[in-house]
C-alpha cells in the first residue's frame, strides 16, 4: 500500500518534471519512424542521433546559462565562434596527432575571447546582449573568411577516430557530453554560482540587493557560452572531417531551440539541463522521421514547424503553473 | 569655350583608333555584386574575379573591376548596393543575385541609367540584363545518364537535394528524376536535403540511412559528396557509387578511393571562375558587341582519367576551377548566336 503510494508520488513528480516531454516527443518520432520501416534500422538511427545530438547539446548548455540569465539575454554568435574556432585550430594543428592538445587550447582560447568581447559590448558599451552579440558575430565570421580563405583543412587522424568512435554503438563524444550536462546540472544547481545565474533570471534588481555578484556571473556565463561554442567547433570539425566556413550556422536556431523544447524558460530563472538532451535527440529524430516517410521538401519543413509549436506548447503548458 | 571642346573631341577621336586594337573599354569600370561570400565556392569565385579582373585592368582593357559583396544575403541590401553602384557610375554591374526577380527594380534602373547590367549563376529575370544562366537540369540528368552506362542493370538511388526552395535545388532535382525516367531500372528509394554544405549531408544522410535497402549509387548536388560518404563508413555500410561536386575534400576522397580500390565515379559542377565569363561577357557588351541575351555557362566536369591533373589544380579547401579567357568568352557567345 506505501509502495503504491510511493510509486504514485514518483510518477507524479516525474510527470511534474518539465523535460519529459521532449523525451516522450522523441521518443514517439522514433517509434513512428520504425513503425514505417518495419522495425529495421532503429538502433542505428538511435546511435546516429546520439552522435548528432551532441553536438546540439555541447552549445546548448551554454545557450541555456545565458538564456536562464533573464530576458534579453541570448548569445547570437555561437555559429560564428564555431566557425572561427574551428578554422584556427584544424589550422594550427595542419593533421599533425602531437598537436592535439595544443588545438584544444586554442578552440577553447579562442571561443574565451570571443566570450570576453561580447560581455565588453553589452557591459561597457552597453549594447543588448541581442545586438551585441549578432554584431561580434559577423567581425568573428569574417575573421575566419579572412583567415581560412574557405580552406578545409582535415583533423588530425587521432582526433577524427576520437570523435567519431563508438563503444557498442554508442558514440564516445555522446558519453562524454553526457558527463559535461551532468556536471553542468550539478553546477546549475548546486553551486554559488548556477544558483546566482537563476537569481537574476528570476529578479535581476533582487539578486543585486541581496549581494549576488550580478556583473561577474553574467560575464563568466558569455564567457562560458563561447567556450563551449569553441569546444563545439573543435570536435565537430574533427568529427565532420575538417572546418568550413558554413559549419555553424545551423547550430544558430538548433541551440536555442533545444534550450526551449528542453523545457527551459525562455524568460529566465528556470533552468533544466536533461531536457537538453531530450530535445537534441528529437530534433534529430524528428527530421529522420520526415526523411524516412519521403514527403516533399514544403510539407517537411511545415511539418516541423507545427510538430515543434506542439511539443513546446504541451510542455509550456506546465510549467506556466508555476 | 566651343574651341577649346572641339580640340578635345578632336583630340580624343584622334586618340581613339590607336587604342582601338586593344579595346574600346579601356575607360570603363565594371563593379560585381555578389550577394554571398560563406562558402568555399563564392570565395573561389571572388578569387578568379580579382586576378583576371586586376589583369585586365594591369593590360589596360578596363578601367577597373571592382568587387562588392553584401553581408547578409538579403535581397534589400543587394538592391541597394546595387543603386549604389549606379550613383558611383560604373559603366557595367555584373551581378549573381540574391533572387531572380526580386532585384529586378534595381537592375531597372540600372539599365534606364544607361548602365550595363550582366546577370550570372543567380540570375536576374529583368529583360533588360544579360543572362549566363546554368543549365541544372542537364546537370542532373547527366549524373543518371552517366550512372546508366556504369551500372546497367540499374538499382537503388539515394537523392542528396540543396536548399529546399532554391530554383537551383528543384532544377538539378527534375533533371535526375527525368533521367530516371528515360532510363530503365533505377529507383530513387531516399531523398534528403543536404543544404550543398559537407555535414548537413553527413547528418542527413547517416539519419535517414538505417532505412534504406542497398544503394547502388547516390546522385548529388554538389559539397555533399563528402559527407554522404563518410556517413556510408560511420554506418558500417557498402561505399555506392557517389557522383562528385568538384569539391577539394570530394576529389581528394575519390583519389584515394580509387588508388586502394580502384573506384570510379564522375564529378561535375560549375566552375567558380564563371564570374570571370561574365566580366568578359560586361567587356564585350561595353566594346560595343552584339551579344545574345541568354547564355549558357559550360559545366567542368572531372572523369576518372583526369581526375589527377584537375585535382592537382585544386586550392586545397577549393572547388576545381576554370579562369576564362576572352577567347572561351567569344565561344561561348557564338554558341548562343
Amino acid at each position: 500500500m506505501a509502495a503504491a503510494r510511493t510509486a504514485a508520488r514518483l510518477a507524479t513528480r516525474l510527470l511534474e518534471r518539465p523535460w519529459l516531454w521532449a523525451f516522450a516527443a522523441a521518443f514517439l518520432v522514433w517509434l513512428a519512424t520504425i513503425i514505417f520501416t518495419k522495425g529495421q534500422g532503429g538502433g542505428e538511427i538511435l546511435s546516429a542521433a546520439l552522435a548528432f545530438g551532441t553536438f546540439s547539446v555541447i552549445v546548448g548548455i551554454g545557450q541555456m546559462y545565458v538564456i536562464t540569465l533573464g530576458p534579453g539575454n541570448v548569445d547570437l554568435s555561437i555559429p560564428a565562434t564555431m566557425t572561427f574556432a574551428g578554422a584556427a585550430s584544424m589550422k594550427i594543428m595542419a593533421t599533425q596527432d602531437s598537436m592535439i592538445v595544443v588545438g584544444l587550447l586554442i578552440a577553447l582560447a579562442c571561443g574565451a575571447a570571443i566570450g570576453v568581447f561580447n560581455y565588453g559590448l553589452i557591459r561597457l558599451m552597453r549594447i543588448p546582449p541581442i545586438i551585441a552579440t549578432l554584431s561580434s558575430s559577423f567581425v568573428f565570421q569574417s575573421a575566419a573568411i579572412a583567415y581560412g580563405r574557405g580552406i578545409k583543412i582535415k583533423p588530425p587522424p587521432s582526433l577524427a577516430d576520437f570523435t567519431t568512435a563508438r563503444i557498442a554503438g554508442f558514440p564516445i563524444l555522446a558519453i562524454c557530453t553526457v558527463i559535461l550536462a551532468l556536471v553542468m546540472t550539478v553546477v546549475l544547481h548546486k553551486t554559488v554560482y548556477g544558483r546566482s545565474v537563476i537569481a537574476i533570471g528570476q529578479n535581476a534588481r533582487a539578486a543585486k540587493l541581496s549581494g549576488i555578484a550580478v556583473d561577474f556571473t553574467r560575464f563568466v556565463t558569455y564567457v562560458m557560452c563561447a567556450t563551449l561554442a569553441g569546444l563545439c567547433g573543435f570536435v565537430l570539425s574533427g568529427f565532420s572531417g575538417g572546418a568550413s566556413l558554413n559549419m555553424g550556422a545551423e547550430f544558430l536556431l538548433a541551440s536555442i531551440a533545444v534550450v526551449v523544447i528542453g523545457g527551459t524558460s525562455v524568460a529566465g530563472g528556470f533552468a533544466n539541463i536533461p531536457g537538453l538532451w531530450g530535445a537534441a535527440l528529437f530534433m534529430f529524430l524528428l527530421v529522420t522521421m520526415l526523411n524516412t516517410f519521403g514527403l516533399g521538401a514544403g510539407i517537411r519543413l511545415v511539418m516541423t514547424g507545427l510538430i515543434i509549436i506542439t511539443v513546446i506548447t504541451v510542455a509550456g503548458g506546465k510549467s506556466t503553473d508555476r | 569655350m566651343s574651341k577649346v571642346l572641339t580640340t578635345a573631341v578632336l583630340a580624343v577621336g584622334l586618340a581613339l583608333p590607336a587604342t582601338a586594337a586593344i579595346a574600346d573599354t579601356a575607360d570603363k569600370r565594371i563593379a560585381l555584386s555578389n550577394n554571398y561570400a560563406g562558402n568555399s565556392w563564392r570565395q573561389a569565385m571572388l578569387k578568379s574575379w580579382g586576378k583576371v579582373g586586376d589583369q585586365a585592368v594591369a593590360d589596360g582593357v578596363i578601367a577597373a573591376a571592382d568587387a562588392f559583396t553584401t553581408a547578409e544575403n538579403q535581397v534589400t541590401e543587394q538592391a541597394a548596393q546595387i543603386q549604389n553602384l549606379i550613383l558611383q557610375g560604373y559603366d557595367a554591374i555584373v551581378i549573381n543575385a540574391a533572387s531572380p526577380d526580386a532585384l529586378n527594380g534595381a537592375v531597372k534602373e540600372a539599365c534606364d541609367a544607361g548602365i550595363t547590367v550582366v546577370s550570372f549563376d543567380g540570375i536576374v529575370t529583368e529583360p533588360c540584363a544579360w543572362r549566363i544562366a546554368v543549365d541544372f537540369k542537364q546537370m542532373g540528368k547527366d549524373e543518371v545518364l552517366y550512372l546508366s552506362e556504369k551500372v546497367p542493370n540499374g538499382g537503388a538511388l539515394l537523392e542528396i537535394r540543396g536548399l529546399a526552395g532554391v530554383f537551383v535545388d528543384d532544377e538539378i532535382s527534375a533533371g535526375i528524376h527525368e533521367g530516371v525516367a528515360e532510363t530503365s531500372g533505377f529507383e530513387v528509394v531516399g531523398s534528403v536535403h543536404g543544404d550543398w554544405a559537407q555535414d548537413v549531408s553527413q547528418k542527413a544522410v547517416a539519419g535517414i540511412l538505417p532505412s534504406l535497402p542497398e544503394i547502388t549509387a547516390v546522385v548529388t548536388q554538389g559539397g555533399d559528396g563528402f559527407g554522404a560518404a563518410q556517413a556510408f563508413k560511420a554506418a558500417g555500410r557498402p561505399i555506392p557509387l557517389i557522383i562528385m561536386g568538384n569539391r577539394h575534400d570530394e576529389l581528394t576522397w575519390w583519389k584515394e578511393q580509387k588508388d586502394a580500390s580502384g573506384y570510379e565515379t564522375m564529378s561535375v559542377s560549375i566552375a567558380p571562375g564563371v564570374s570571370t565569363l561574365a566580366m568578359w561577357v560586361a567587356q564585350q557588351i561595353l566594346d560595343g558587341q552584339d551579344i545574345p541575351k541568354d547564355l549558357t555557362v559550360p559545366f567542368l566536369r572531372i572523369d576518372q582519367d583526369n581526375l589527377e591533373e584537375n585535382l592537382a589544380n585544386t586550392e586545397v579547401g577549393g572547388v576545381a576551377n576554370v579562369e576564362y579567357t576572352l577567347e572561351d568568352a567569344q565561344a561561348v557567345v557564338n554558341a548562343a548566336r
